[in-house]
């Protein structure tokens, strides 16, 4: 497998702040690579290291195999970047914007045209070819935002948050563009706090927190991290505390927990708790409205390793 | 020229303003030019002038005034007992000329020297057509000087040149009227010019120097000074335009004086300043890239300098304190010009020169403003990184 990015030993620090503390990891060709982690953990510094737009303590970054320098106009002709804040001109149209940005990659005028054109398809900016960005929504505007940084048919794409404050029928729309990228050939490298995107998006995760690498690997990889392996939770009319603790008895539970009888059960390994769990209920005669069963998040992990919350 | 195309696609959303400035413009000139024609029988009328002869022992000082006398209504002090000084007497318009004789002018005079005759006018015709018989008795004066006459034989010359050539004189091949419509033009342009030229500009600019379309070019393959070069030309071919514009409006508007060399001499003039307007405009545009912010400064900056350096108003209307204060405002150079071209009777190196230096200072301006755009551009950048 090809590495398209290899950052090693990244360090970049804001006075005493150390934004990006030691990172290295790799990006593998023709991958969506996510970067999971909470505001304010490093992934847009990061990624503003990874472009030469910071200058940085130590560490190397190679990117297509050459050292990327600010000056290295090969690399960046290959590169597109959508960044955290929406950039466009605002005195222009979303057609003229996008076909500046494009146009700062491609001299020419009928490729360029070709592009524009699929870079507005992509994104469904059809109707709003003629519209100026202040008469766009903030879902339209972050879809314009991505056009603008990807019309150019760049092999290796940087999204930055492209999804924060958007409605959902907007935000479906940039994950299947995302998607229908990486099919025609790039590479990917998403960052987000949300974690349910990068679980159906990504090939590849790393979670960050405070500028490091605390865990690596695929969504299933990543999961086998933590010693959950199911919770079923279930909304009980009332149950007894004997109940509780025969509950808790019962074969691969790891806890159960129980408040105003909502009662979660947490199962360590094993198969088939659901119907073990619904053949004890019958037997106690213990009535319940609502039960259902979830694997664990990524949410879960990131509380294993931090001992907090992913989510603000 | 991605970024050239772009800059003037962004400009035409804000050429509303630049329009109204223009307006602005061509609104006070048609109305100045209107009421100055209604004025015009300035021969019938003689000016009123308040001679100051400080130096009364001398002949040709004693020979200048009574020069004056025939050709103007001369008030003494005690004409002016109303009124605070020679200023305020030129702001009443009790008197449209005022000249100061210095001491020992005869003396000087004839040891070779030009003495400064101190003159302070309200701009309007009667005080031109005073101006114009001062030059011709200083100009007959200096010829027979020259020739080595003395003293005596010096006076009795000047006084048959002067009697001969009233006739002719008097139809000057020199158009003063149209002169001082055309300085009015070009002063006022220095308004329409200043503002226009930073409101596009500044505007314009500040588009592109936003920090998050400018990190969107730094990942581009686009050459840092390709870009900024682009940048760089379309301002200058935009102020050039907008400069060509007005040079152009003045043919239709004053015509007759645009053909003359003193027109080139205005043209020249407006052109330097153009180039000095193009660098505040940089200056401007460096300094925030808030829009509304913008046309604050844009106002003060315009309308300050054309009020403090006498766009709107003519120079000898303004206390010293402001004209003082208006040496540090490339307007006040640029005006100064368009004052001096108007009361040029010919047009010879002797007389160009302080015109260049004037023009030298518009210039030297101009470089000091790219100088401090560059260190303030250095330093944003840095605060980026
Ligand atoms: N220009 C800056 N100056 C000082 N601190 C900064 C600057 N930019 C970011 N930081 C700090 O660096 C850390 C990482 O920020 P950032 O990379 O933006 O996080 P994320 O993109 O993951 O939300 C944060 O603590 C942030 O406050
Ligand atoms: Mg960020």
């Amino acid at each position: 497998m090809k590495n398209v990015i290899e950052v090693r030993n990244l360090t970049k620090a804001y006075k005493e702040l150390r934004a990006v503390d030691d990172l290295s990891f790799e990006v593998h060709e023709g991958e969506i690579l996510g970067l999971l982690g909470p505001n304010g953990s490093g992934k847009s510094t990061t990624i503003n290291c990874l472009l030469s737009l910071l200058q940085f303590e130590s560490g190397h970054i190679r990117i297509f195999g050459k050292e990327m320098t600010p000056d290295a106009y090969d690399l960046k002709a290959q590169i597109g970047v959508v960044f955290q804040d929406v950039a466009v001109f605002e005195e222009l149209t979303v057609y003229d914007n996008i076909d500046y940005f494009c146009g700062l990659y491609i001299g020419d005028k009928n490729t360029r045209k070709a592009y524009v054109r699929d870079a507005i398809a992509l994104t469904g900016l059809e109707e709003f070819v003629k519209f100026y960005p202040k008469q766009l929504s903030g879902g339209l505007l972050r879809r314009l935002n991505i056009a603008c940084g990807i019309a150019h048919k760049p092999k290796l794409i940087f999204l930055d948050e492209p999804t924060v404050a958007v409605d959902p029928q907007s935000r479906n729309n940039i994950l299947d563009g995302i998607r229908i990228l990486r099919e025609q050939g790039a590479t990917i490298v998403y960052t987000t706090h949300y974690m349910e995107e990068v679980e159906i998006l990504c090939d590849r995760i790393i979670i960050l927190d405070k500028g490091r690498v605390i865990a690596s690997g695929t969504n299933e990889e990543l999961k086998e991290l933590t010693d959950i392996e199911e919770k079923v939770t279930v909304e009980v009319d009332r149950i007894s505390q004997e109940q509780l603790a025969q509950i808790k008895a019962l074969e691969h539970v790891k806890e159960v927990t129980n408040s105003k009888n909502v009662v979660s059960i947490v199962y360590r390994e094993g198969e088939d708790h659901f119907g073990k769990l619904l053949a004890f209920l019958g037997k106690e005669k213990i009535r319940y409205h609502k039960i259902y069963s979830e694997r664990p998040t990524l949410n879960d992990v990131f509380l294993e390793l931090t001992g907090k919350e992913l989510r603000d | 020229m991605l970024v050239f195309r772009t800059y003037f696609k962004i400009l035409t959303k804000y050429k509303g303003i630049v329009i109204l400035y223009t307006v602005i413009l061509l609104c006070f000139a048609v109305f100045n030019m209107q009421t100055s024609d209604n004025s015009t029988n300035f021969t019938a009328s003689r000016p009123d002038v308040y001679v100051e002869n400080k130096d009364e022992e001398g002949a040709l000082a004693g020979l200048l005034c009574d020069y004056i006398k025939e050709h103007a209504e001369v008030k003494g002090p005690e004409d002016l007992k109303d009124t605070e000084g020679v200023s305020d007497a030129l702001f009443y318009r009790q008197v449209n000329y005022t000249v100061e004789i210095p001491e020992n002018f005869s003396e000087d005079f004839l040891a070779g020297e030009r003495p400064d005759i101190v003159v302070r006018s309200i701009g309007d015709y009667q005080a031109a057509y005073m101006e114009m018989q001062l030059e011709r008795f200083l100009q007959t004066a200096s010829l027979y000087q020259k020739a080595g006459m003395e003293e005596k034989q010096l006076i009795k010359q000047i006084k048959e040149t002067l009697k001969e050539t009233v006739e002719v004189e008097l139809k000057s091949s020199v158009d003063k009227e149209g002169l001082s419509k055309g300085a009015f033009f070009y002063n006022f342009a220095n308004y329409s010019l200043l503002a226009g030229c930073v409101y596009a500009i500044a505007v314009a600019l500040s588009s592109f120097r936003r920090d998050c379309i400018r990190r969107r070019a730094n990942v581009s393959p686009i050459n840092n000074l390709r870009y900024n070069l682009q940048l760089l030309l379309a301002n200058g071919v935009f102020a050039f335009a907008l400069w060509a514009f007005y040079v152009l409006i003045s043919f239709v508007m004053v015509k007759d004086v645009m053909f003359t060399k003193q027109g080139l001499l205005f043209i020249a003039n407006s052109f330097v300043f153009a180039l000095c307007a193009l660098s505040v405009g940089f200056l401007i545009g460096n300094l925030t890239t808030n829009k509304e912010a913008l046309g604050g400064i844009i106002n003060v900056v315009a309308l300050g300098s054309s009020f403090l350096c006498g766009a709107f108003v003519p120079v000898q209307w303004l206390p010293d304190a402001v004209l003082k204060i208006a040496h540090i405002l490339p307007s006040y150079w640029y005006i100064q010009n368009n004052e001096r071209i108007a009361k040029l009777e010919t047009v010879e190196p002797a007389a160009i020169k302080p015109l260049l230096v004037n023009g030298a200072v518009v210039l030297g301006f101009a470089a000091l403003f790219v100088a401090v755009t560059n260190v303030l551009a250095k330093r944003g950048r840095q605060r980026r990184v």
